[in-house]
């Protein structure tokens, strides 16, 4: 017996798997590819509406509008000097519009992650279950070379926005579910056990003891979120998203150095600018929490 | 005749021929490019040089710039069956005008085909010929943002033909006439973009280039551009992105050839002959792509495909007995 060579199947039932697998997506495409479409076109909507919101109004409105945000966030005048001193530099660059179009674009991202991201924690925390499905799913999101589901995303949606927020969605939703359900099961056995002596319902529990206790958690899986949804925006603008990502691709493609590294500080500068923010916002949030019981 | 005895004796052990055949051709290397076309080329090269003039064939992984480089620098590999001259034109030219490289033949016909491409079924249901009459009809190109708008497909970031492909566009005046540049960002989303549009039965209209897997598969028409090719224009303007008077120009075709080094010109003998006589079209080797990608094929199993169905093309590179030898072996 042949030890050295590993058995594998033949290369015709091989090549017969592939093809079948193949073809079954393209019907599938085929199939069910209006629908689905159809089904993402708020999100398209959504995502231009920001978008338009944030390149057709006048910058100093726009400049104002974000340090208001960042201040009712962090109320921290550090941050907010920063982050405006941080937006004037990039815009003074030439990069105003992609930057504004890879907020736009980070922003729907997160908030489609913790729309979807949070149940499904909270659902994981409460089912062991769950627990038990959704987390190698997750290792798989994580994991799994964003290229290989890229260009079937392509084939559905085209090319384009939507695509880009499916792809930044897998990518970066799994810190906000793994977070949101590590910090609900944290959650102390005896103050669950106080909440249930005072005759709380579940929806109580979950509602005014699990979560409150477990925002630091979550507040921190946004956060990385966030982050993440930041990092595949160059990935994201291999089908054709635009924003920060292209010029980087573009520079990366023709060895222009000064343009990378001009494009991917910028990213790096809203990446900062959106996690001091949304870290003060998380320790404030306790902070209101502690001074409040 | 003893040595024919000799050889018959080896041939009978069992033993295959290329020892007594070194005198002929020896070892060579080959590069086997890094994009379809080439790498099929690079395969029935390896065996029709192995099976028919009894070479030792090595195939080594390339791309057209360490390629080219190594060649010209060390000689090697010996061939290079797929080279866009474009791409290398000032250091081949010198590396020609040297004797270090030859360019034995032209393996493409129709040489490299770039241009603004549709879909045929389109193109004939509506009469469209020039890229004037399809810039007329937005509403047949749907795949932009802006869903009232037609979309113009360009190439993928930071490649040569992006600049290219962009001063087309504002030289056609696309975006007045209700056109959105939709950029492609990779290879792989541009042809996922093409997919997407012949699953659908959708219109799509962009930049494409041949000879390609894609353009074997889904039946595409170039859009005549009805401008002729300018040289002067073209290099002093339209390549660069920051063209200020871009106008619609033709693409001119690019030729591409084999590169083989001075040595193997030397040692291969009967060989040159072939690479010299070797060149498909662009439809064959559309078709032969698109074949491999349905099947799934490697490289190696398209050159043996090809061999296989077309022997009437193949068959002219060689003298009958080679035809022979290689059919005999297949």
């Amino acid at each position: 017996m042949d030890l050295i060579q590993f058995p594998e199947m033949s290369r015709s039932s091989l090549r017969t798997l592939r093809q079948v697998v193949d073809g079954g997506f393209r019907d599938f495409t085929r199939a069910w590819g209006d629908t689905l479409e159809s089904l993402f076109s708020p999100l398209q909507s959504l995502l231009t509406l920001i978008e338009n919101l944030l390149l057709r109004s006048p910058w100093p409105l726009v400049l104002a509008g974000m340090a208001a945000l960042i201040w009712l966030a962090s109320r921290s005048s550090r941050i907010t000097l920063g982050s405006v001193l941080a937006l004037v530099v990039v815009g003074y660059l030439g990069m105003w519009e992609d930057t504004m179009r890879t907020i736009a674009m980070v922003a729907v991202c997160t908030m489609m992650a913790v729309v979807i991201g949070l149940p499904i924690g909270i659902l994981m925390a409460q089912s062991n279950r769950a627990n038990a499905i959704v987390t190698p799913l997750l290792d798989m999101m994580q994991t799994m070379p964003s290229f290989v589901y890229l260009i079937p995303v392509v084939m559905i949606f085209g090319l384009g926005k939507v695509p880009g927020v499916i792809a930044v969605v897998i990518y970066a939703i799994p810190p906000v579910i793994r977070l949101t359900n590590l910090g609900i099961r944290h959650v102390a056995f005896d103050v669950l056990e106080a909440a249930e002596a005072f005759g709380s319902s579940r929806w109580q529990k979950l509602r005014d003891v699990q979560l409150p206790l477990a925002l630091p958690s979550i507040m921190a899986g946004i956060n990385q979120t966030i982050m993440m949804s930041l990092a595949m925006v160059v990935i994201a603008s291999m089908i054709g998203v635009r924003g920060l990502g292209q010029p980087v691709l573009q520079a990366i493609n023709q060895q222009y150095f000064t343009m990378g590294v001009m494009n991917g500080l910028a990213i790096v500068a809203i990446a900062i600018i959106l996690d001091r923010t949304t870290q003060a916002y998380g320790k404030r949030l306790q902070k209101h929490a502690e001074a409040g019981r | 005749m003893r040595k024919i005895l000799a050889s018959t004796t080896l041939a009978f052990l069992g033993l295959s021929v290329p020892a007594l055949a070194a005198d002929d051709c020896g070892k060579i290397s080959i590069a086997e490019m890094n994009w379809a076309s080439a790498g099929l080329a690079a395969w029935v090269d390896k065996i029709i040089l192995e099976e028919g003039y009894d070479c030792d064939v090595a195939l080594v992984a390339g791309d057209t710039m360490p390629t080219f480089t190594s060649m010209n620098e060390k000689a090697e590999p010996d061939m290079a069956p797929e080279l866009w001259v474009n791409a290398v034109k000032e250091p081949l030219d010198k590396a020609v005008a040297e004797g270090r490289i030859e360019l034995p033949g032209k393996i493409l016909s129709d040489g490299g085909v770039e241009g603004i491409w549709i879909p045929t079924w389109l193109a004939e249901e509506h009469g469209i010929k020039t890229l004037a009459q399809a810039l007329a009809h937005p509403e047949l190109f749907p795949g932009a943002e802006d869903g009232e708008k037609g979309a113009w497909f360009g190439c993928p970031s930071g490649w040569a033909c992006q600049a290219i492909n962009q001063n087309q566009y504002l030289g056609a005046g696309a975006e007045e006439k209700g056109f959105e540049l939709v950029d492609s960002g990779s290879a792989a989303a541009l042809d996922g973009s093409i997919a997407r549009a012949f699953n659908r039965k959708e219109g799509w209209l962009g930049y494409y280039w041949a000879p390609t897997a894609i353009l074997g598969q889904y039946d595409m028409t170039r859009l005549e551009l009805e401008a002729e090719h300018d040289p002067e224009k073209w290099h002093g303007c339209m390549v660069k992105s920051d063209c200020a008077d871009p106008v619609v120009t033709e693409w001119p075709v690019s030729d591409v050839f084999t590169a083989v080094t001075k040595d193997f010109a030397a040692k291969a003998g009967p060989a040159m002959s072939y690479v010299a006589a070797r060149s498909w079209s662009n439809d064959t080797v559309n078709g032969m792509l698109s074949w491999m990608v349905e099947n799934q094929a490697t490289n190696e199993d398209g050159a043996y495909h090809f061999l296989e169905t077309y022997p009437e093309i193949w068959a002219e590179w060689v003298p009958a007995e080679v035809a022979d030898k290689v059919k005999a072996a297949l």
